[in-house]
């Protein structure tokens, strides 16, 4: 076997001193990115739950059985809406439906379901 | 199935004894090597690392790295490359995994 080689002090410093800076380079960089990553889970998870409320609602109007409530003082807007819509077709009323709010508060309009009237 | 297992379970010891008498030699080789050339350095060498150092920015500036031979650039190009991948090895202890951030 070879006799071990004197490894110069220069290159035996270099080494562990980069071993050190590396450990505290990987913990810095890896605090610092928890959160960003956290922060961005969060926020997928909000927008999924929107996107799925937006699919149920549309699933909901395609096949016919959405429940809307509508003020009971909006009887004219209520009719001027219903009557024009009446008169669309089911992908205009998709169309029209992808374009407000999601709140519920929002829909006013129907075309083939049912509709409940509420005081408020 | 059960019986397998027992049979397994029963040769754990002759295999463990197996493993030890194979490692021992190259464990002993590895020490003999590690021992002079992976020591960390000690507080007497580190101002020798220090003038090293100073004397490679001086043979920079006089241009004397110029006169080096392509197998020495090379080595030494190793080298250079060894200690950059002790870095990394840091990261990955920093970091605690080996492939990527696990956040």
């Amino acid at each position: 076997m070879a006799p071990p080689v004197a490894v110069s002090p220069l290159i035996k410093t270099a080494r562990y001193s980069a071993l050190i800076v590396g450990i505290i380079y990987g913990k810095m960089r890896y605090d610092n990115l928890k959160p960003i990553a956290a922060e961005e889970r969060r926020i997928e998870e909000e927008e999924k739950k929107i996107r799925e409320e937006q699919e149920r609602i549309a699933k909901q109007l395609r096949e016919g059985s959405l429940v809307t409530r509508t003020h009971m003082s909006d009887d004219y807007n209520k009719t001027k809406y219903s009557r024009r819509l009446l008169n669309c077709t089911e992908k205009c009323t998709l169309i029209i439906l992808s374009h407000t709010c999601v709140e519920k508060s929002d829909f006013f309009f129907l075309s083939s379901s049912q509709q409940v009237k509420t005081p408020f | 199935m059960a019986q397998a297992v027992q049979k397994m379970v029963a040769k754990v010891p002759t295999m463990i004894g197996a493993a030890v008498t194979y490692s021992k030699p190259r464990l002993a080789t590895f020490w003999y090597y590690a021992r002079v050339e992976l020591v960390p350095p000690s507080p007497a060498e580190i101002p020798k690392a220090i003038e090293g150092a100073t004397n490679l920015i001086k043979g920079f500036q006089s241009g004397r790295l110029g006169q080096t031979t392509v197998k020495d650039a090379l080595r030494n190009g190793l080298v250079a490359t060894e200690v950059l991948m002790w870095f990394y090895i840091g990261e990955c202890i920093g970091k605690k995994g080996i492939i990527g951030y696990d956040v």
